[in-house]
């Protein structure tokens, strides 16, 4: 397929969708969240209820990905209404219809947080916990079918990819990238431009692009749902990084419990190969891009990215101490591009919009938008994406909804196993990497797990403790050995059996751990630990043994 | 005055060096009878930056790094002695003997062992964390050598030699965090490994008692790690 | 007075010592009409033999299997020519590879933040209370082994507990044993 082709099929496509002979579409959330809660009977029994009114020629229904609000599912949505049912089951399906296609008003018991709320909102997307949000990497998640490529290309899907290969050169692309600011969203926030200047530069004739969905943190599924709502968004990021660094491969790492993403994610290459959108040379250029998935097989620490080229290479998962860095000599010694699968989701509107107009999104430091996952004691569970220096208590209290019960917010945990807690006094902090960073914690990947009053701060340590140790590759003696001491001796304290001594080993053991392991696992291990310290030393001193 | 164009300018606790790129920190300071605590290293094999003895502080740089692993760049200025390395040193051979269960009296490498000169050097005079006792199996089902995982420190230096030098790759590591382990072959006993060529290489590797030969007492032990390099040499230059 | 080292000596029984091992590691009993044989062969074939692709050959050997007895991993030992060693401890490292079987029905208990936070402990316990299992154990008959997980990405369903393959929302402590029982009894 040529240049020509890719466009006549997208005006075609358009086209079509303008002409639409359904009056409705009616978009029944297939995430994974709600294929828990049952969407897919859902969507069964909704066919067959429009099937036996006679309006399959009036109304679409077509799955999508996550919407959003993941403990209120099944959703489903109506538009061009914009009406999302929640908690939708086969029972009220033939109402549901009834009243919304037939009398054309919505049952507003049934709406979108009708039991939270006072009065639901008729359309959704005046409801705060929508308009609070700015949705980029997210963007047509919960709009389009995820598993028909014909979907993404009427929503300008592969156009960037078509700008780079005809209109940009590689330098310019790099430029674009910087100049949007963007930072990597796996964690630590390497500017995600320079990253791909360093690889460009090494001269070498074999490079590799590699997309992390190794999403390791419990709590966060931020990945996942942009795997599962819209793979072909993170297959043209790959293929635009693969043309800007000069990589002809690509492999996409998605951990092995996520098969759905698996699967959507290897349809979606079959059809990009299928148009010639990837494979040997796109579109009619001499540029070659072939990406592969590779499994993951349930080791949190290939997160990191040395790690995760062993296991790509078939082998243990440990890392290996930097430098050289990966953009040196990475995937079998070549240089390699390692970015999470949100920042490759964020390329082609950097490429479609300009960098300046994603810049200008967010904070001065931190541009652009982030992919939250919600969970734990909140409201309103699920995915949201806003942009940075959003405050905490916008997400908590205007998405969120506020606390489950109506019980007083306690601390927040971002960055999962290797981020800190932020208690309730900086719940007006601005979430972005370097606010963040001084309250003790990190962005982490983004997840972000709401804590009441009945949480433990000390067992939530513990906790996160017996993850690292668990998840530890036993590589270096630090991590090996340094987080099993301090998880015996958070149990003693959990245990009441602590005295001050082992709480000032602890803390010695966590700066020891943190400055001396080998790989970000273990640096980041004692975190939780240190940033619990630092808000609720209290509860840590209630719990010691008195000696006299 | 430079004499040597290729040679480049370091500083290393103050001292000014002049020094071959290429060359890793560790390399340099060995060179210039500037002490490096190791215990991963093995000169032969390849570095692996596990043992974390080595770590030094490198200005402008926030991050420990290892010297074994770390080459050295024009004007780097290096630290191996302040006193937070030092007591980071003391931490991991602390952690190194609460790890397993080390008892110097009744081992064969008492006197021979690497560990337990690590010991000295720090200045162990207790261990301040508690031991974990883990439950470790002796393997004696080699006819020759006996494998003691009670003494395993997991510097992995016996899989290395075993697979770069020796080239069998009997052994290996299984699991992962606190629970590995040295194994050979299907986690199989060493005597029945169909890969081990019972070259006793890994015994010279092995800095502590974990690797010893069968038949001798405490005091016989000569252990030798340096034929490890002159081997690798020899083989290069195939006499 | 220092012993010499019997480095470089012949042991005259070593043949005799190598054949015994062979037998250790049955590689001829391979039931090769096994139609899960067969899978890893294709597998084996589509990843042309690479020693990288061992991650991928193993999941699905772990799939077909529900997990990796002795001889498939043998077999796949040497078609990639790898050292058995390098094999084990790759197997060993991951959590999805399993040496023994986790039987027929699994009960998968998630222990992510969010779970834990909602009270995972409190199946978990119920679960040991009930049916006498504790995580990682599997039932006398092999009929229900009882697994926990790093977080299965179902925050927003807390607390997820995972039936054989079928995700149970918000479960609540006291109806998992009937639950459980329910899958058991139709099955």
């Amino acid at each position: 397929m040529n240049r020509q082709d890719l466009k006549t099929i997208i005006y075609a496509e358009k086209k079509k969708e303008e002409t639409n002979k359904y009056k409705h579409k009616i978009c029944v959330c297939c995430g994974a969240g709600c294929i828990s809660s049952g969407s897919e009977e859902v969507m069964k029994k909704l066919q067959e209820e429009i099937k036996t009114r006679g309006l399959e020629n009036e109304v679409e229904v077509i799955p999508t990905g996550c919407m959003g609000p993941c403990n209120q599912g099944p959703l489903m949505k109506f538009l061009p209404e914009y009406n999302i049912y929640q908690k939708v089951d086969c029972s009220n399906i033939a109402a549901i219809v009834q009243s919304q296609l037939i009398e054309k008003k919505p049952i507003e018991d049934l709406l979108l947080f009708a039991d939270s709320r006072e009065k639901p909102f008729i359309d959704a997307r005046d409801d705060p916990y929508f308009k609070k949000q700015l949705k980029i990497a997210l963007k047509n998640c919960g709009h389009i079918n995820p598993e028909r490529i014909e979907d993404y290309l009427v929503h300008n899907g592969y156009l960037a990819l078509d700008k780079v290969l005809f209109e940009m050169s590689p330098e310019e692309v790099i430029a674009e990238v910087k100049q949007s600011r963007i930072r990597g969203r796996g964690g630590a926030g390497y500017p995600a431009g320079l990253k791909w200047e360093t690889v460009y530069k090494y001269v070498n004739d074999q490079k590799y692009v590699i997309c992390n969905g190794d999403e390791g943190d419990p709590g966060a599924f931020m990945d996942r749902s942009v795997l599962e709502g819209n793979p072909h968004r993170v297959l043209e990021g790959m293929a635009i990084a693969g043309y800007a660094i000069g990589a002809n491969k690509g492999y996409a790492y998605i951990r092995g419990e996520y098969p759905l993403a698996i699967k959507r994610f290897e349809l979606a290459i079959k059809q990009a190969k299928k148009l010639g959108l990837l494979g040997n040379n796109i579109l009619g250029t001499t540029f070659s891009f072939d990406v592969e998935v590779r499994i993951g097989a349930g080791a949190f620490v290939c997160g990191e990215e040395t790690a995760l080229i062993a296991s790509i290479e078939g082998k243990r998962g440990t890392p290996r101490p930097r430098p050289p860095f990966p953009a040196e000599s990475g995937l079998w010694g070549k240089p390699t591009l390692i970015n999470n699968v949100e920042t490759f989701a964020a390329i082609s509107p950097i490429i479609n919009n300009g960098g300046e107009w994603y810049s200008e999104i967010g904070t001065p430091k931190s541009a652009g938008t982030k992919v939250f996952a919600l969970a734990g004691k909140i409201n309103y569970a699920g995915l949201i994406e806003v942009p940075m220096g959003t405050t905490l208590r916008e997400i908590v209290f205007d998405i969120g909804g506020g606390i489950q019960n109506g019980e007083e917010f306690k601390a927040a945990q971002t960055g999962g196993p290797s981020g800190g807690c932020i208690p309730a006094e900086h719940l007006d902090v601005k979430m972005d990497y370097e606010s963040l960073v001084s309250l003790g914690s990190i962005m982490g990947s983004g997840g972000l797990i709401i804590m009441d009053k009945s949480s433990d701060m000390v067992d939530v340590a513990r906790f996160f403790m017996e993850f690292c140790m668990d998840e530890s590759c036993g590589k270096c003696v630090p991590c090996r050995v340094g987080t099993r001491m301090m998880h015996d001796l958070l149990q003693k304290i959990c245990d009441n059996k602590a005295t001050q001594i082992d709480l000032d080993r602890l803390e010695e053991l966590a700066v020891y751990v943190k400055e001396t392991s080998l790989c970000g696992l273990g640096g980041s291990a004692p975190n939780p630990l240190l940033s619990t310290l630092r808000h609720f030393r209290k509860e840590y001193e209630s719990r010691i043994v008195q000696h006299d | 005055m430079n004499c040597y164009m290729n040679t480049i300018p370091i500083i290393i606790d103050d001292k000014k060096l002049e020094v071959d790129p290429g060359k890793t920190i560790l390399e340099v300071c060995r060179e210039n009878e500037i002490e490096i605590l190791t215990m991963c290293h093995l000169k032969g094999v390849l570095d692996i930056g596990a043992c974390r003895l080595c770590l030094v502080e490198i200005e402008g740089v926030n991050k420990l790094l290892s010297a074994c692993t770390t080459k050295v760049a024009a004007n780097m200025i290096i630290r191996t002695n302040t006193d937070r390395i030092k007591k980071y040193q003391r931490i991991t051979t602390e952690l190194f003997f609460a790890e397993r269960n080390h008892v110097c009296a009744v081992c064969v490498a008492n006197g021979k062992c690497e560990l337990q000169d690590l010991g000295y050097k720090v200045g162990l005079d207790h261990i301040r964390y508690p031991h974990l006792f883990p439950q470790c199996e002796v393997d004696t089902s080699h006819p020759w050598y006996v494998m003691d995982h009670n003494r395993c420190i997991m510097c992995t230096r016996c899989v290395r030699v075993c697979n770069e030098v020796e080239g069998a790759h009997n052994w290996d590591v299984m699991n992962r965090g606190h629970q590995v382990r040295v194994i050979s072959d299907f986690n199989s006993p060493w005597g029945e490994s169909v890969t081990c060529t019972s070259c006793g290489k890994c015994l010279h590797a092995c800095p502590t008692g974990a690797i010893w030969p069968k038949a001798i007492v405490q005091g016989q032990l000569q252990k030798n790690p340096g034929m490890i390099n002159e081997l690798v040499e020899k083989r290069k230059m195939k006499l | 007075m220092d012993f010499e080292l019997p480095l470089f000596l012949f042991n005259k029984n070593a043949g005799e010592f190598y054949m015994k091992s062979d037998t250790a590691v049955p590689v001829k009993d391979m039931p090769k009409t096994d139609p899960r044989m067969k899978l890893i062969a294709a597998k084996l074939k589509k990843e042309s033999f690479k020693p990288d692709a061992l991650i991928e050959i193993l999941h699905t050997a772990q799939n077909a299997y529900g997990y990796l007895p002795k001889e498939v991993l043998s077999y796949i030992t040497k078609a990639l020519h790898l050292p058995p060693s390098r094999v084990y401890s790759t197997v060993t490292f991951y959590h999805f590879f399993s040496l023994k079987s986790k039987g027929e029905h699994t009960c998968l208990v998630c222990t992510g933040t969010a779970c834990y936070v909602k009270g995972a402990q409190a199946i978990l316990n119920e679960i040991e209370r009930g049916l006498g299992l504790k995580a990682g154990q599997v039932t006398a008959d092999n009929k229900l082994g009882v697994q926990v997980a790093r977080c299965i990405g179902a925050c927003g369903l807390a607390p997820a507990v995972v039936l054989d393959d079928e995700v149970q929302a918000k479960v609540a402590p006291e109806e998992i044993v009937q639950k459980i029982n329910a899958k058991i009894g139709t099955l």
